[in-house]
């Protein structure tokens, strides 16, 4: 028989028990609030514009290193957007496992040059790295990128599992992706595009090269291709760019393969604003900047202006 | 019967406690992305499994056609995986009716490296209208071979449902482009 005073035991123990899992659930609740915001963002990487100072750079010229040297000198030097003991992440295009002359990675000697501008700049650290969407190993090879920046004293970061780390992207396509770490550790970020036609978004240009610091699967991105990219210009945004036009893409793009399809340009490309580049690199493929998706979603969100030639510009001649 | 009861009462907080706890451990990663393509390393992501009609795709690889040889089995994409290869390129295919690529990393016997990227297209048609969607200016067309079209480092061709793309990385290799693609030709009977 149970007794009264069972009873009593019984429900004491019950309403311990309910209240263990209450408490439980509840803690397990708070965990997961926790764990969503404490993700990182990635840090606005832009400096403040300068009174004055150029805004973009067109040097034009048969040799790419003397182009790229020649831009960031007319842009006041790369000591204007690096300072001594910064750590910077240099993001090439290097997707493809293809060669330069086919022009679907971004020039080898231009990055080079840059790794070189960084280094005299005084930077304590100076990563390379991209999430090639061919095999990592041959893009990185193929494309000469590995071999001239790490001769230039460059760290290549190669797109492995344990180089990706998640972000709060808070974008409208994505909310959170894995970013290689370098983007996200950094202090400057430099963004180093080249110019090719793309068979979905019209153009791969400044703003399209972030689909290249993300881990997994692409088809989510090309959902709402324009939408994706400026959400992905929004999350990094870079301290410099420099736009490779040694070799356009003007067919066939993204992936190319046929120097049929590749246009010798001879020029590189430098600036703060994204936006400016990607119309420049437009009127490269004979676009219409004001016709292309995410030009005009960069503008609208207030990412830059397309409207180039209204900044201070400057262009050299070879 | 009280112990019974007793036993339930302090297991049933011991187990649910222990059930949130290992939950709150395994819960699935919060980015649509965390289970990466990279997840195995810096392979390539992990393609469809091949099926029965994937067979006659992955036999064209088989011993040395041509004289070249794949490196490794040929990576498979289907629709969804198609972006992870081709990038925006994907949905020329994808609205052409796609079905599958087979592409592979191949070495000629003295050495030089080529790709060859096979796309099932699922009918000629398809293929006839990829194949002159992605038409370079400046190709050549072959002789005898309408179906065939030579770039520098690069060689395309069509048969039937397949639309074939091979790109060459030094002459070598360019040189061995246009007796693969009879080999791969020939196989696709």
């Amino acid at each position: 028989m149970i007794g009264r005073r069972d009873v009593l035991r019984i429900g004491a123990t019950g309403a311990v028990a309910l209240g263990s899992v209450a408490a439980g659930l509840l803690l397990h609740a708070r965990e997961g609030v926790a764990d969503l915001h404490s993700l990182p963002t990635i840090k606005d990487h832009r400096l403040p514009k300068l009174a004055g100072a150029v805004d973009m750079v067109i040097a034009h010229g048969a040799d790419p290193t003397l182009n790229t040297r020649r831009a960031i000198e007319a842009l006041g030097g790369m000591g204007r957007f690096v300072k001594k003991g910064e750590r910077v992440a240099i993001k090439p295009n290097i997707g493809w496992n293809r060669l330069p002359e086919q022009a679907a990675n971004t020039n080898p000697d231009v990055v080079a040059e840059v790794v070189r501008q960084v280094r005299a700049a005084g930077a304590s650290k100076i990563w390379v790295t991209d999430a090639s969407v061919n095999t990592p190993e041959q893009c990185f090879a193929r494309s000469g990128i590995q071999k001239a920046a790490g001769e230039a004293g460059a760290t290549i970061v190669l797109p492995e599992a344990r180089a990706f780390r998640e972000v709060d992207v808070a974008g409208r396509i994505l909310r959170t992706a894995d970013v290689l770490y370098p983007i996200i550790e950094a202090d400057r970020v430099i963004n180093i595009p080249i110019v090719k036609q793309h068979g979905l978004s019209g153009a791969t240009l400044s703003m399209k090269n972030w689909y290249g610091v993300l881990g997994g699967q692409r088809v989510t991105l090309h959902q709402s291709i324009f939408v994706s990219i400026v959400d992905l210009a929004v999350m990094v945004k870079p301290t410099l760019t420099i736009l490779d036009a040694t070799r356009a893409l003007m067919a066939n793009g993204p992936t190319g393969g046929n120097l049929a399809d590749v246009k010798a340009m001879d020029l590189v490309a430098a600036g703060s604003d994204e936006v400016a580049i990607d119309a420049f690199g437009a009127t490269l493929l004979g676009l219409d900047p004001f016709k292309l998706g995410f030009v005009i979603e960069g503008l609208r969100v207030g990412l830059g202006t397309p409207r180039y030639k209204d900044l201070k510009l400057v262009e050299l001649g070879s | 019967m009280k112990y019974v009861v007793f036993a339930v009462l302090v297991l049933i907080p011991v187990f649910l406690v222990g059930w949130v706890v290992r939950e709150g451990r395994s819960v699935p990663p919060t980015s649509p992305l965390a289970s990466a393509a990279f997840a195995g390393g810096t392979a390539a992501p992990e393609g469809p499994k091949a099926d029965p009609d994937d067979a006659p795709l992955l036999a064209l690889f088989e011993g040395s056609p041509g004289g070249a040889k794949a490196k490794a089995m040929p990576s498979l994409y289907d629709e969804k995986r198609l972006f992870d290869y081709i990038d925006g390129a994907a949905p020329l295919y994808i609205d052409r009716h796609f079905r599958r690529l087979a592409a592979a990393e191949m070495a000629t016997a003295d050495g030089a490296d080529l790709t060859c990227d096979v796309y099932d297209m699922r009918e000629a048609e398809n293929a006839a209208s990829i194949f002159l969607s992605e038409k370079s200016g400046s190709s050549k067309t072959v002789d005898d071979w309408p179906q065939a079209l030579v770039g520098s480092m690069s060689f395309v061709f069509r048969k039937g449902r397949y639309y074939v793309k091979l790109t060459a990385f030094d002459k070598k290799s360019e040189a061995a482009l246009p007796g693969l693609a009879l080999a791969l030709r020939e196989r696709m009977q």
